[in-house]
Formats: structure tokens, C-alpha cells, sequence
């Protein structure tokens, strides 16, 4: 299996389990839209905590992979699966920690909320493959960061620190990288039942300040 | 490449160079300051990745010639299709499907700074100057200044400046979301130059053009339009065997 899934005291955690790099490999696709199918009837679910197995987020797609196979129906329905977190009406947090690359990213680009260890490196190296991000990392990243900054990093391929990446505005915070996951859990805990849109920086100041990260 | 001696163009290395030549402040003596039809001829190019606009000189530009445009007016041309045609230039220019900096230099004002809002990066020179001064002559801004700035800064700072008529300086500009980079004192086309290269010398002129439509997609069309044109894109790019690159040693690449 790609992926753990564990429900405890209401708090949802989707890890991605194939370690060291936790690569988004075809099945992990295939477990992941199963999961949000899955997910969407769920009852009594609060939050929901995506992370990686081990010191790292996840390093992406496995490309070679995902060219050998290349099939536009399939590359639409993980698109959608990913667009389907924001549906689910309850806050989804990103836990990132080590790499946090290409579809990976994107796909922490989809949760309400990034928390990111001071250890990790985010970004969108497509184009050094001569590659686009295909799966949203173009609109999120410009809706986040601004259109010439979005182009800028989609262009040049760039990696980024975490630092960086909170002041362009792509994670919210940055915490010493043990207490990534714990921190997502209590800011998941404290969060109300229902995720209103449009409140993320209210939610931010009230909730996730009060635990001691520095923003 | 020139549109008399009012605008030079030239190709460099794969990357278009306008440069406005009217110096020293290069005023525009219209707001369609070079035909789009003579325009469209220079960048319908295969192989140009990027395009950036620029003052000869010290300066970028202090904005149009009001009295030539005036009487341009009351030679019988219509100021409003003048206006229309300028404004038509600068769709043209933020349309394109490859980045477009402005490298500003010292004075940037009116229809100088509409210019620089229709480009997709602006980097500013720590000596530069911004304004829409129009308001001074009881004018407004009118080639895209009044929807370009708010799309840019938002409705409030807008009006302060629009109605204010005040110049700014680049470092306020970048605070508020106006310039992208601000540079040493006169050096905003050498940095122009380096961002340009950063950004497109090791890529295929096809990854670029597909990174910009998509991007654009994502203002222009709705997210489930977007989402499915984006999709489209990946693939063709994917599918293009000539322009595939693979990690020498054969490990499997991520992302």
C-alpha cells in the first residue's frame, strides 16, 4: 500500500508510505482517489493531516514512470481528486517535512493549510524536465504567490527553503522540523467542526499562532 | 528592426529588446506607440522565448506627449480610436505567450507606467520613479492604468494614486505590489537580462509558450475550463519525445 490511513479522536491522517522519498508512484494515484471516494462519506471526520512516512513529504510523481504510461483520463481524474480535498468541507492540513517537490507540492497546494519544518525544500522543477506542473501547481502557486512569482519559479524550475516559501506565501508556517506533525495535530485539534471558506486567516491567527509558531 | 526612429527592436539571443527611443525621457507621441499590425510582424518569431521593454537612455518613460496627441486629435483623428488603438497595443503585448519584463530606469510615468503594467514582470531601478501624474492636467489614465493597477494593488491604493497624481519611489512600489524587483541605481535592464536568462535560456521555446498559456488559462478561464486545458498541455509536452530529458545514469527521475 502507498498510503496509511488511520482515524484517530476525529483527526484524519493520510501518510504516504512508500519511505525514504514516499514517491507518488501510479498507485499511490490509485489508492488516492479510492481513499477521497472513500473519505467523502465519512462521518465524525474533524481534520485531515497529509504527510510523509519518515524525514520527507514526498518527492513527486515518479516521472518515468508516469510517461510510460501516459493516459490524459487518468492524469484528469487524479487532477480531480486532488481538487476534491477542497469538497470535503473540513480543514486538510499539509504536514511537510524534507522534500516537497513537482505533484507533491501541488498537492499540499490543495490542503487549507501548510505547515512546513524548517528542514524542507519545496518547489516546482518541472521545466528543468522540460515538463509543467500538470496537476494545479500552475493557478495555486500564482494565486498564492502572485502571477510574476508563479512564473518566475514554474520557468526556472526552482527548489525553495521553507523560510522562502513563508514569505511568498505558499506555507504558513515554519516550525523546527520535529514538531511539524505535532504542531498540525493540535493546530487540527483546535480547529472547529466546520471549515467555513474564505476565514483561512482568521483560522491562522486564532489557532495556530496560539501554539508558538513563529509566522 | 525599427518603427522609425521612435522604436528600436531588436533580437538578442533568442530574447526580443523594444526600446522606446525618444530620449531623454522618451515620451510617446502616441499611445499606440508602434503599429500592433508592424508589431505582431516582429514577435510572430518561432523562435523567441522573451521579450523586454525598455528607455533609451536614463529613463523608461515619462508617458505620452499629451499636446501631440491633443492635436493629433483635432487633425481629425478620433482620440478615442487613438486611445483604443494604444489600448489594443497593450493587450497585445500582456497577451503574449512569453514573459515580457519592463526594466525601468529613473522616471516611469502615465502611460510609461501603463506600459510596464500591461508586462508581466516589472523590475525597477532604486532610482525610479512612478506616477500617474494625469490627474494634475484634471485627465485620467487611459490606456489600461485604471483596471491594470487595481488588478495589480488592489481598489484602495489605486484611487490614492490615481487621484493623488504623487510620484512614488520604487521601494514604495515594491511594498505595494507594483514592482516585482528593485535593483542598484540604473541597472534594471542588465538584472532584466539575467531574469530573462534564468528563465528561458535551457528551455524549449514550446515549454515556455505551454507554461504561459497555462498560466494565463488560469485568469482567463474558469478553474474546471483551466484544470482541463492544463491537463491538455502537460500531455502534448509529455508526449514530445524530441524535447525529453532523462537523468543520464537512468535512475528514475520524480517530480
Amino acid at each position: 500500500m502507498a498510503i496509511r490511513w488511520t482515524i484517530e479522536e476525529g483527526i484524519g491522517r493520510l501518510m504516504m508510505d512508500q519511505p525514504p522519498s514516499n514517491t507518488m508512484t501510479m498507485q499511490f494515484f490509485n489508492e488516492f482517489r479510492h481513499w477521497i471516494d472513500i473519505v467523502l462519506y465519512e462521518t465524525g471526520l474533524k481534520a485531515i493531516i497529509i504527510h510523509g512516512n519518515g524525514r520527507h513529504f514526498s518527492s513527486g510523481a515518479d516521472l518515468n514512470e508516469l510517461l510510460f504510461n501516459l493516459d490524459r483520463q487518468i492524469m484528469v481524474e487524479n487532477y480531480r481528486s486532488f481538487t476534491m480535498l477542497e469538497q470535503l468541507g473540513i480543514p486538510v492540513i499539509s504536514s511537510i517535512r524534507g522534500v516537497c517537490l513537482g505533484s507533491a507540492f501541488e498537492l499540499a497546494l490543495f490542503s487549507n493549510f501548510r505547515i512546513c519544518a524548517d528542514d524542507a525544500v519545496l518547489g516546482l522543477p518541472e521545466a528543468t524536465f522540460n515538463l509543467m506542473p500538470g496537476i494545479g501547481g500552475i493557478q495555486r502557486t500564482a494565486a498564492l504567490a502572485g502571477k510574476s512569482k508563479a512564473l518566475e519559479i514554474i520557468l526556472r524550475g526552482l527548489t525553495f527553503s521553507a523560510s522562502d516559501a513563508l514569505a511568498m506565501g505558499l506555507v504558513d508556517a515554519v516550525v523546527p522540523k520535529r514538531n511539524a506533525l505535532p504542531v498540525a495535530l493540535n493546530f487540527a485539534r483546535a480547529l472547529p467542526e466546520k471549515m467555513m471558506k474564505g476565514h483561512r486567516d482568521i483560522y491562522l491567527k486564532k489557532f495556530l499562532n496560539p501554539l508558538n509558531v513563529s509566522e | 528592426m525599427n518603427y522609425g526612429d521612435e522604436v528600436l527592436f531588436e533580437i538578442n539571443d533568442s530574447i526580443g529588446i523594444l526600446t522606446l527611443n525618444h530620449p531623454p525621457e522618451n515620451y510617446l507621441a502616441l499611445p499606440e506607440f508602434i503599429p500592433v499590425t508592424i508589431f505582431r510582424e516582429w514577435t510572430k518569431n518561432d523562435t523567441l522565448k522573451g521579450l523586454i521593454i525598455k528607455g533609451e537612455g536614463k529613463s523608461f518613460c515619462a508617458g505620452g506627449n499629451l499636446e501631440h496627441i491633443f492635436s493629433a486629435g483635432e487633425k481629425g483623428l478620433s482620440l478615442q480610436s487613438l486611445m483604443a488603438d494604444g489600448l489594443e497595443l497593450l493587450r497585445y503585448i500582456q497577451s503574449l505567450e512569453i514573459p515580457v519584463i519592463a526594466a525601468i530606469n529613473r522616471v516611469c510615468f502615465g502611460g510609461g507606467l501603463e506600459i510596464a503594467l500591461a508586462c508581466h514582470f516589472r523590475v525597477a531601478s532604486e532610482n525610479a520613479l512612478l506616477a500617474f501624474p494625469e490627474v494634475n492636467r484634471n485627465l485620467m489614465p487611459g490606456m489600461g492604468g485604471t483596471f491594470r493597477l487595481p488588478a495589480t494593488i488592489g481598489l484602495f491604493e489605486s484611487a490614492r494614486m490615481i487621484l493623488g497624481g504623487d510620484m512614488i519611489n520604487a521601494v514604495e512600489a515594491k511594498e505595494l505590489g507594483i514592482l516585482d524587483y528593485v535593483v542598484p541605481k540604473d541597472k534594471a535592464f542588465e538584472f532584466s537580462w539575467n531574469l530573462m536568462q534564468k528563465m528561458t535560456h535551457d528551455r524549449p521555446v514550446k515549454v515556455i509558450r505551454y507554461i504561459m498559456k497555462a498560466l494565463k488559462n488560469s485568469i482567463e478561464l474558469s478553474p474546471e475550463e483551466a484544470m482541463k486545458e492544463e491537463t491538455n498541455l502537460f500531455c502534448e509536452l509529455a508526449r514530445d519525445e524530441s524535447i525529453r530529458r532523462k537523468k543520464e545514469d537512468g535512475h528514475t527521475v520524480d517530480y
